[in-house]
């Protein structure tokens, strides 16, 4: 078709004269405040290029007239905030526990650098509030496995557990099953005796199969767990007579513990956190209603 | 020879009618509106997950991680891929007046390959192969057929286009053909991976670290900017003054709004990795194309609007064109929102929140789902030879619960991300950091709850639509007589 | 090009699709590549009926026309 300008009776505009579709197109002029407004952004953005760092060449690139950086500017906040922070935790990596617990402003400081660093560090395994979780012991429950004294925990804190640092708290629970140092129905016996020890025996076990149990027990459990099942803290050997267990209630969860051990990792906070958030840590965990 | 006088110059005659190919467009139609539904039931699906994890159920196919690619890819590539290429193929033949180019079986191929993409794609997902690039998803062997179907799609397109009978290019076409070409490039940049095996699925990407990153969010910013917002423009174009039949406001402002937006969207990229370990020049870069980027991306905005000028009493009578209208509000107001979230210290606060979640629901929503709603209800009677959709109130209905959805959507977002953004950056007075991240998740949960009532409310309307549509659909033919005019080719 | 050719070389190309689906499930690695083979052998079969039926469907509701008589 050919071209045909028109007039808009609306807006009085002409058209561009084509058409399409029964679609037309009016000839209006650009928005003035849009095209403005675009220049503007324009020159704000050519501005940011000439203050910051922007263009790019074969050997470097521009680096702004402010000398702006972002690493620069980290490097100052966390400054800023380590300076912050230094003024109260100074004075906590220089006092022992008792001096702290015996000026109750530096504990209170301590109990809160503990809290925000045990809430961004230990929660998603220990849980809020040290609540514990299966294979996380409940710190706030005293069910210790190394010791619940505030040195104790310090230590742990600092070097972990089998986490292959110098000073790491190390043990091992033999696997029972899979290395055939027990048969399977000699596991059933000993997991039907440790739930006696729980204090919720099986049903369906009998009491030959406890007995048969206890006797084992006494041969391969009690060295690291004790006769009485009460644990041992030098090797880390959880309590077995107690109301709480790391791994779970259940006889099944005994009985695959016996055959094939989980043994937990703990990291080494020590090459993560400064001595003096470990304490406060330390602190902190120990007030959550465990410690000895 | 008095004739072609007639014909061409003064008297508005009617020309020889083109059979159109709109079976393929009835198809995508359909397919769009079905995929619709999916996308937001899965949406509100993960948005109950969010607010309650043990929707997770405990399986691997719903986990979160899961899912979340079976929803974001079927709002984007099932329901809108849907609608591009469906009203994409519409449009190009009416301003053309050709038919489609390549016949009917190519375009058939071309619909079926593309729905079988997705279907494979979600299976992928939820088997658990993944490439892990946001929005690219699908591993090498999709990305192979997704390629052939795309290499068709713009043969089919470019072809019709070359064969037109109108001597100019309506510029609804350019939008389509700049996000034809332009994901094609992004498609094939992002998706470079050196497979394990011609005969397994797993492979990994060509580039590393910083460089990938940037890779990835190139294509990523720039399937919103060409597949979002390119190709949406060019359904506005033609859809608007259809529907208020009026002229196009200013053909000037869609040259200028066209070539700016094409030529700056692409360099915005880096603003999606402010703060990492993306060179800083690069970052600058990318929030300065983003800032000069804010007025071409609103001159379509204008151009839509305004259009109505003269016409914005059909509001009242057209809920369709409300859907249209609303869109193209909601489309400025996120393209206002983007170039402020690029700025460095704007964005040291909003990065990683829930802020994003809702700038990306307020272009997804209401730009992108409702200007198809705007051009599905145009469409559909069309189509089907109806005088008009089965229930004009229903349409309004929709119109009003899916603001709704959207409004709580977008609200809650924004409050939850702001929160967020406070809370992870709050220092107490001794330095220490005041909340722990696990409470900024339980201090978002109220607003996370509101955002699931959102998208419920927006499913609602979809569903409402999708009942309204199969009611149209099977629903009495009209005479012929009284068929809409815009059934027939208009010329004047 | 006209419709039915262009539509007979769409319909053709379907067999070597089915061949290569058939290829990728006999020898896939993982259960999404045997997925994906099997998909494209009932792809290709399902459109390549599809084709034919489409073809005399359209013989049927215009017996006055030629197959090759439909627009370009």
């Amino acid at each position: 078709m050919t071209t045909h300008i028109e007039k808009d009776p609306h807006s009085g505009t002409e058209t561009t004269g084509h058409v399409w579709d029964g679609l037309r197109e009016l000839n209006t002029p650009l928005p003035k405040w849009w095209l403005y407004t675009w220049l503007a952004c324009i020159v704000w953005a050519f501005g940011l290029m000439l203050l910051y760092p922007s263009l790019p060449y074969f050997t470097g690139y521009w680096h702004g007239l402010l000398g702006y950086s972002t690493r620069t500017e980290v490097m100052q906040d966390v400054a800023k905030i380590a300076g912050q922070r230094a003024l109260v935790m100074d004075k906590v990596a220089a006092a022992s526990f008792e001096q702290i617990r015996a000026t109750p402003a530096l504990l209170a400081e301590a109990q809160t650098a503990g809290r925000t660093s045990f809430a961004n560090n230990c929660q998603p395994c220990h849980g809020a509030g040290g609540g514990g979780r299966p294979g996380y012991p409940a710190l706030a429950a005293g069910a210790w496995l190394w010791g619940g004294r505030l040195e104790d925990i310090q230590q742990t804190l600092q070097h972990g557990i089998r986490s292959g640092a110098e000073g790491a708290r190390d043990s091992q629970m033999p696997r029972f099953g899979v290395d055939g140092v027990l048969k399977p129905e000699e596991i059933v016996q000993v997991a039907s005796f440790v739930m006696t020890l729980y204090g919720t025996p099986r049903r369906e076990a009998s009491a030959e199969t406890v007995a048969a149990g206890a006797a084992l027990f006494a041969d391969n459990c009690a060295a690291c767990h004790g006769e009485k099942g009460q644990g041992n803290r030098e090797f880390g050997a959880p309590a077995l007579a107690s109301r709480t267990h790391l791994y779970g209630d259940s006889f099944e969860i005994v009985q695959g513990q016996i055959t094939n051990p989980h043994m937990g990792v703990m990291p080494a906070w020590g090459g993560k956190l400064d001595p003096a958030t470990i304490k406060s840590l330390a602190i902190y965990v120990h007030d959550l209603g465990g410690g000895e | 020879m008095s004739d072609a006088v007639l014909h061409g110059a003064t008297l508005p005659a009617r020309l020889p009618r083109v059979d159109y190919n709109e079976a393929v467009v009835r198809k995508f139609m359909i397919a769009a509106m079905f995929w619709a539904v999916v996308a937001f039931c899965v949406g509100c699906y993960l948005a109950a997950e969010m607010s309650w994890p043990a929707f997770n159920l405990g399986y691997e196919f719903t986990n979160f991680g899961r899912l979340r690619p079976v929803h974001t890819s079927a709002a984007i590539f099932a329901f809108g891929g849907s609608m591009l290429f469906g009203t994409a193929m519409y449009v190009v033949q009416r301003t053309c007046r050709a038919r489609l180019f390549g016949g009917s079986a190519l375009a058939d191929f071309i619909f079926w390959g593309y729905q079988f993409f997705i279907v494979m794609a979600a299976l992928s997902y939820v088997m658990g192969f993944s490439k892990s690039r946001e929005y690219a998803e699908p591993e090498w062997h999709l990305d192979l057929w997704l390629t052939l179907i795309w290499v068709l799609f713009a043969v089919v397109f470019i072809g019709t286009l070359i064969k037109r009978a109108e001597p100019h290019i309506y510029v609804a076409n350019w939008f389509y053909l700049a996000f034809i070409l332009t994901v094609a490039v992004l498609h094939l940049g992002n998706n470079l991976t050196v497979p394990v095996s011609f005969w397994g699925a797993k492979s990994y990407a060509l580039f590393s670290g910083t460089q990938d990153a940037m890779i990835q969010w190139w294509y990523g910013h720039n399937a919103v900017g060409f597949f979002l917002t390119a190709g949406f423009l060019g359904m506005m174009y033609y859809f608007i003054p259809k529907a208020a039949n009026r002229p196009v406001y200013s053909y000037r402002l869609s040259i200028f709004h066209f070539w700016s937006l094409i030529f700056l969207y692409i360099w915005a990229g880096p603003h999606h990795l402010e703060y990492t370990a993306l060179p800083d020049w690069t970052q600058t870069l990318g929030m300065a194309f983003s800032i000069m980027l804010w007025m071409p991306s609103w001159g379509g905005m204008i151009n839509g609007l305004m259009t109505l000028s003269g016409a914005w009493d059909k509001l009242r009578t057209d809920p369709g064109l409300r859907f249209s209208v609303t869109a193209v509000g909601f489309y400025g107001m996120s393209t206002f929102e983007g170039p402020v979230m690029s700025i460095r210290p704007v964005n040291a606060l909003s990065h990683y929140t829930d802020w994003g979640i809702g700038h990306v629901h307020s272009g997804s929503l209401g730009w992108v789902a409702f200007i198809s709603f705007g051009a599905l209800y145009y469409l559909i009677p069309v189509l089907w030879g109806r005088e008009r959709m089965y229930s004009v109130k229903l349409i309004s209905w929709h119109y009003w619960i899916a603001t709704l959805g959207i409004v709580f959507y977008i609200t809650s977002m924004w409050v939850a991300g702001i929160m967020e953004g406070l809370m992870w950056r709050a220092y107490d007075s001794q330095g220490f950091l005041q909340y722990s991240f696990i409470e900024s998740i339980a201090a978002v949960h109220p607003f996370l709850v509101i955002r699931l009532v959102g998208g419920l409310c927006f499913l609602t309307g979809a569903l409402l639509m999708a009942f309204n549509m199969i009611m149209t659909i099977i629903g009495p033919r009209p005479a012929l007589n009284a068929m809409p005019q815009a059934a027939f080719v208009a010329g004047e | 090009m006209k419709t039915e050719t262009a539509n007979t070389v769409v319909g053709i190309c379907m067999i070597p699709l089915g061949l290569l689906g058939l290829l990728i499930a006999s020898r896939a690695l993982d259960a999404e590549m045997s997925v994906f083979g099997y998909g494209l052998i009932l792809f290709a079969a399902l459109f390549g009926f599809s084709l034919i039926k489409d073809h005399y469907d359209r013989l049927e509701a215009a017996p006055a026309r030629m197959p090759g008589a439909d627009h370009e």
